[in-house]
């Protein structure tokens, strides 16, 4: 386990160090000054300005400036969004538990639905219900995920009436942010209505998250139906159907684990994959989200907030990447020894 | 495994305990009016900007005038100010303040006093004196009234004793009433300027304001939500509803759908009329507004300091289709700029007609047989002048391509697009003017006057002295028919220099549930939210006395 | 046999071969076919057979609702927009745009991909290990979201967008040739020819290329749907193709104006993009079904 963390301790330093560099070299690629890009600082003073070029190191060579760059990262120091004039900072600080929010709500759906299904399929194989289950998941990563959200907007908010069609929670309730996961500040929260706020941010999340849900659930589908299937040839499930298990219990206490197992390796993936998606989704449901936010940032050319705000998503769906992987050798100790890259 | 399905059972449990425990959540729901806004306000300060989003916002929400207006005439009534007077020559204006007007009480701010007259002097020395502590916090730019020349029209303010003000003017101007009950001309608080000096964040009185109107503001999330909370001590009734929240949602569709899903109560500049019409429980009102929405030239860029190519340019552009397709009829054609319904309004003043031939023989004499490329920039978000100026744009590409003319369209987000235009970095624009108050004057000056292309609101840089001469004698008489004709000359030459192209004076649209009771758009200025109630709540006492008011008024209103 | 043989000859169909008559015998895969060769057809004559400009409307008919609707004129078979251009030439043009460049993307990032993955099957060492981790950054993250950035750098539009995504592409085509030459480097009939004295270019363009290629085609349809839906999104986003172009995506996010009006311009071009899609992913599912019974075999 020891030599497992040091190789992702390494790999994680590896890929901060490239994506830290990808950021840094970004304000040189887009047009303008690299200083303001940077900062964001585009109605500087010149003593301002002298200031900033010293804080970045400017004036030395490309190294320093990157090691100011780090420096200015480490405290914390995004720049000023270059539309706005906020501080990038507080901004992501706010948007990115949203969407953080919004995609663990979707993956939990996504597992919930595919999975099983994935069992299904696998234990039907080749049957109609197997082949109605991979052509049902086939239309479902072919959707284009936008129109996908319009047509649910039309069905389930304007036609149904069931889901609201936009937003966090309704605006009438004042939830304060604390931690900027809405389920968690409303429980936080001293508000008399609670417990309303709560079912309203309920059903708000229901059908964005759904909606990204569709396709890593279809994923999950076929992940979860070739585990299955490979799991079910092993010799130690025909061992347990001859000792006479019936096929219940042989499904339920030995096939699922084993097949879970490899799919939890997937997750990690799937979730880059999903944080995708819901920046689209936030765009048509107007999830308070960094996704939209980002979009709306290039839309407007505002590099810095693109920079710091590239910088950080990809970082976090790394984070992500390198605990599923501790995950997963936690709970398959066989994994820990698979070298990597391989 | 087992954890988690313990955990979901909870939290289904939780779900319907809560869902069964509606009451609270309808009345919080019946007390509260949310408004589908379509862009975020610049400021809290009207004083600072032309915006009509910011004026929307903020105006008669958080502040009051001295004076206002209202009916159909259009007439001056007392506001902050019980009673005025003015002398003969119009050259002292005396106002006498009411004694029970209380400030916001916030979070960030409680009053120790009522209204009086050093807050009138406050709210309008900042903008006079250049050497006032908060003359420059937050740019010192005040372009409404660096467009309509106060500073040098203001001799002085003077205090006669607390509760009476006397404006000293340098000359007669028969639009300083109209200017000072101006969506603009709001009153500041005097003592929470003093609070914030003390802990010198002086930059906060624009951005977390104080007021005397009827909601005061309780949490702004940029680009998101305003809200609002009643001004329970208001100088007069108290506002029916206790919270009125912004939902700032600029994507047209957006607003629309929130309405539909019943998400927001009233949505400003609705797309789809049809649709709402169709249902029941929704409203459609407009009002005729006064505005002009237009095709406009930086003067000072090649080639459009080249008047034979504006004129060539006016005589391209088939501004019935513009009306058919983007205004879909609900639009005037426009000759000038001054609308149909205005006092001043000449028939004799025709804008270029559709003529491709005079079009092209026109670029020709101006050196250009060949054509040109240009780059047009056209407004994100719908506004009243203009529904929908990227498709106006493109309709305009296609018009302008008969005469060899190429034209590169180019958006930018709402704000950045104002900012970017009152820097000059533009070649041609659409973009639009909704008058403030009813006088004709706020169409001439802030739009094409030279004092307006040093503030950044006449976007076309054009300054012609004759014309500037014209609208400055028909400030200074009081003979209506003299300044009708001044504006006719000032039309004329308008429309022989063509710094813009009038396109069409539209009506300004709102949608809202049908139980929203009370008027909120007005035929100028910004929206209002005082007058309104839900039928709900208010059915047994409240409403009735309301409700008459308000139906009659909304008849005048809606044409 | 319309020919006698005089030798008995055993013919050995090629890999690729073995793998078309495989293929040619699951019928959906073969509609999924014949619907891809339906729009690669489109996408180069589209323009020329479409029936009116994509760019240029009739203004004297905005907001036409489709043929098949009461209100609706046969010469408008789907409708016009509220410019009133027609959508089923829109549609049409729109086919080279997202689905035609798609397709070309796909080629080139193929080329540049499998050029790269099978010389870097070549290498060893520190070299190998380096291209290994950088690799692993990359498909980490996801294809849209790379392009997003690429597109962020670059700036909006839909050369751009093209270039975005090829470059997104390249990596997936390394990481499949490399994974799949190393595979092949191990068989036995590449240590035949080595010890015949080929060099490793030799074995590599005569040996290993030849069978691997169905390998690389089943990647190519993955990639194919994925750079559809990237374009498409992209443009839907506003950062792909601007206006006037009438790619998918952006043709979908002008009509969101008129969704509630007009909802047909919403409709179709979604359901045109599902369509290329599906298609796409049908003969993708054919190939890889199809290779999964030569292998069993």
């Amino acid at each position: 386990m020891l030599i497992f963390t040091l190789r992702r301790l390494s790999l994680f330093v590896f890929t901060m160090l490239l994506l830290t560099l990808l950021s840094f070299s970004l304000c040189f690629l887009f047009p303008g000054d690299a200083v303001i890009n940077i900062s964001g600082a585009i109605n500087a003073t010149p003593e301002q300005l002298i200031q900033l070029n010293e804080s970045y190191q400017t004036s030395r060579n490309i190294f320093f400036q990157y090691l100011a760059y780090l420096t200015h990262i480490m405290d914390g120091n995004l720049g000023l969004s270059m539309a706005s004039q906020s501080v990038i900072g507080h901004e992501i600080l706010n948007l990115l538990p949203a969407t953080i929010e919004l995609s663990i709500v979707a993956l939990l759906i996504a597992m919930f639905v595919g999975i099983p299904l994935g069992f299904v399929a696998a234990i039907k194989h080749n049957k109609p219900a197997d082949n109605i289950i991979l052509s049902v998941s086939m239309l479902g990563y072919s959707i284009p995920v936008f129109w996908l959200g319009l047509l649910a907007i039309l069905t389930f908010s304007i036609s149904l009436g069931w889901f609201p069609s936009a937003g966090q929670i309704s605006l009438l309730f004042e939830i304060e942010l604390i931690t900027g996961i809405q389920f968690i500040d409303i429980l936080l929260s001293d508000s008399p209505y609670k417990w309303q706020a709560f079912s309203d941010a309920t059903a708000h999340i229901i059908l964005p998250a759904c909606v990204i849900a569709v396709a890593p659930a279809t994923i999950f589908i076929r992940l979860a139906r070739t585990s299955m299937i490979e799991v079910l040839e092993t010799s130690y499930i025909r061992a347990a159907s001859a000792k006479g298990l019936t096929f219940q219990q042989i499904i339920f206490r030995h096939a699922i684990r084993n097949a879970l197992i490899k799919i939890i390796r997937h997750v990690g993936l799937q979730f880059a994959n999903l944080v995708t998606i819901a920046m689209v989704t936030e765009v048509i449901f107007s999830w308070p989200g960094i996704g939209r936010w980002l979009i709306v940032s290039i839309d407007q050319r505002d590099y810095t907030a693109i920079q710091s705000g590239l910088l950080v998503l990809s970082c976090f769906i790394f984070v992500v990447h390198i605990l599923t992987d501790f995950i997963y050798a936690a709970l398959n100790p066989l994994a820990r020894g698979v070298k990597y890259g391989s | 495994m087992n954890y988690l399905s313990a955990f979901i059972c909870a939290f289904f449990t939780l779900l319907v305990v809560s869902g069964c425990n509606n009451e609270d959540k309808l009345s919080l729901s019946q007390r509260s009016v949310i408004y589908c806004a379509e862009g975020s306000p610049e400021t809290f300060n009207p004083q600072l900007v032309t915006s009509g989003t910011t004026i929307d916002a903020t105006s008669n929400q958080l502040y009051d005038r001295l004076i206002a207006y209202r009916g159909a005439e259009n007439e001056l009534v007392p506001s902050l100010a019980k009673s005025w007077h003015v002398t003969r020559d119009g050259k002292k204006i005396t106002f006498y303040l009411r004694k029970n007007v209380t400030f916001h009480q916030t979070d960030y701010f409680t009053p120790s006093r009522l209204l009086n007259a050093d807050d009138v002097l406050f709210s309008f020395n900042r903008i006079l004196d250049e050497k006032h502590p908060f003359h420059l916090v937050s740019g010192g730019h005040y372009p409404f009234f660096q467009n309509i020349e106060f500073k040098s029209l203001i001799d002085k303010i003077e205090k006669i004793n607390d509760y009476t003000i006397r404006f000293h003017l340098t000359r007669t101007d028969n639009t300083f009433l109209a200017n000072l009950a101006a969506d603009f001309s709001v009153i500041l608080s005097a003592e929470y300027a003093q609070q914030l000096t003390k802990i010198s964040a002086q930059q906060n009185i624009d951005t977390m304001p104080i007021g005397t109107g009827p909601f005061k503001l309780k949490e702004y999330r940029v680009g998101s939500l305003i809200r609002f909370y009643r001004h329970d001590a208001y100088w007069q009734a108290p506002a029916q509803m206790e919270q009125l929240v912004f939902d700032i949602t600029s994507s047209n569709t957006g607003r629309l759908t929130k309405l539909l899903a019943k998400e927001c109560d009233v949505s400003s500049y609705p797309i789809a009329h049809e649709k709402i019409i169709e249902h029941n429980d929704l409203i459609l009102e407009s009002i005729t507004a006064l505005n002009v929405g237009y095709f406009a030239f930086n003067t000072t860029k090649a080639p459009f300091d080249n008047v034979l190519v504006r004129q060539a340019i006016a005589y391209a552009i088939n501004k019935e289709v513009l009306l058919d397709t983007i205004y879909q009829g609900h639009a005037e054609l426009a000759n000038s700029i001054l609308p149909n319904s205005s006092w001043a309004h000449d028939t004799k003043i025709k804008a270029q007609e559709f003529n491709l031939l005079k079009a092209q023989n026109l670029l020709t004499q101006a050196g250009y047989p060949g054509g040109f490329s240009m780059d047009l920039w056209a407004m994100p978000v719908q506004r009243p002048y203009n529904p929908n100026a990227i498709n106006m744009a493109k309709l305009l590409q296609a018009d302008l391509k008969k005469i060899n003319v190429k034209v590169n369209i180019v958006s930018y987000e709402w704000n950045t697009f104002l900012h970017r235009l009152s820097l000059g970095e533009h070649q041609t624009f659409l973009l639009g003017w909704s008058a403030d108050h009813p006088d004709p004057d706020n169409f001439f000056t802030p739009m094409l006057s030279c004092s307006a292309s040093y503030t950044g609101s006449n976007r076309t840089f054009w300054c012609n002295k004759h014309y500037d001469d014209l609208i400055h004698k028909a400030l200074k008489t009081n003979n209506i028919n003299k300044r009708k004709q001044y504006y006719s000359q000032a039309m004329a030459i308008i429309s022989a220099e063509v710094p813009l192209i009038p396109i069409a004076h539209s009506k300004r649209y709102q949608a809202r549930n049908k139980d929203i009771i009370g008027d909120i758009i007005a035929p100028f200025g910004g929206i209002s939210f005082y007058q309104v109630s839900k039928l709900t709540i208010s059915e047994e006492k409240v409403l009735p006395l309301n409700n008459d008011e308000s139906d009659e008024r909304s008849t005048e209103a809606v044409n | 046999m319309a020919r006698d043989k005089i030798y008995l000859e055993e013919i050995f169909p090629s890999p690729f071969m073995q793998l078309w008559l495989i293929f040619r015998r699951t019928p959906v895969a073969m509609v999924g076919f014949s619907c891809f060769i339906f729009l690669i057809i489109l996408a180069i004559f589209g323009p020329l057979l479409a029936p009116h400009s994509a760019i240029e409307g009739q203004l004297n008919m905005p907001l036409l609702p489709p043929a098949w609707h009461d209100d609706g004129n046969v010469s408008y078979l789907l409708g016009t927009d509220e410019l009133g251009r027609d959508m089923l030439s829109r549609l049409m043009y729109g086919t080279s745009l997202t689905f035609g460049l798609s397709f070309i993307v796909v080629i080139i990032s193929l080329v540049i991909g499998v050029l790269i993955g099978s010389l870097s099957a070549l290498t060893s060492g520190i070299k190998a290990s380096f291209l290994n981790h950088f690799l692993d950054v990359i498909l980490s993250i996801p294809s849209l979201l790379l392009a997003i950035i690429i597109v962020a750098i670059l700036g909006p539009g839909i050369s751009n967008t093209v270039w975005a995504v090829v470059m997104v592409l390249i990596p997936q085509f390394v990481h499949i040739t490399r994974y799949a030459v190393k595979e092949e480097f191990r068989k036995d009939y590449v240590l035949a020819s080595r010890l015949d004295g080929a060099g490793p270019f030799r074995i590599l363009s005569y040996s290993i290329l030849p069978n691997i290629v169905d390998r690389i085609m089943s990647q190519a349809t993955l990639a194919q749907s994925a750079a559809i839906l990237d374009i498409a999104t992209l443009g839907f986003l506003g950062l792909g193709a601007q206006i006037p172009l009438p790619e998918w995506g952006a043709t979908l996010a002008n009509g969101l104006d008129l969704f509630y009006i007009a909802p047909w311009t919403v409709y179709l071009p979604g359901l045109a993009i599902l369509f290329a899609v599906v298609a796409t992913n049908l003969v993708g599912e054919g190939i890889r079904h199809a290779l999964k019974v030569r292998k069993e075999r």
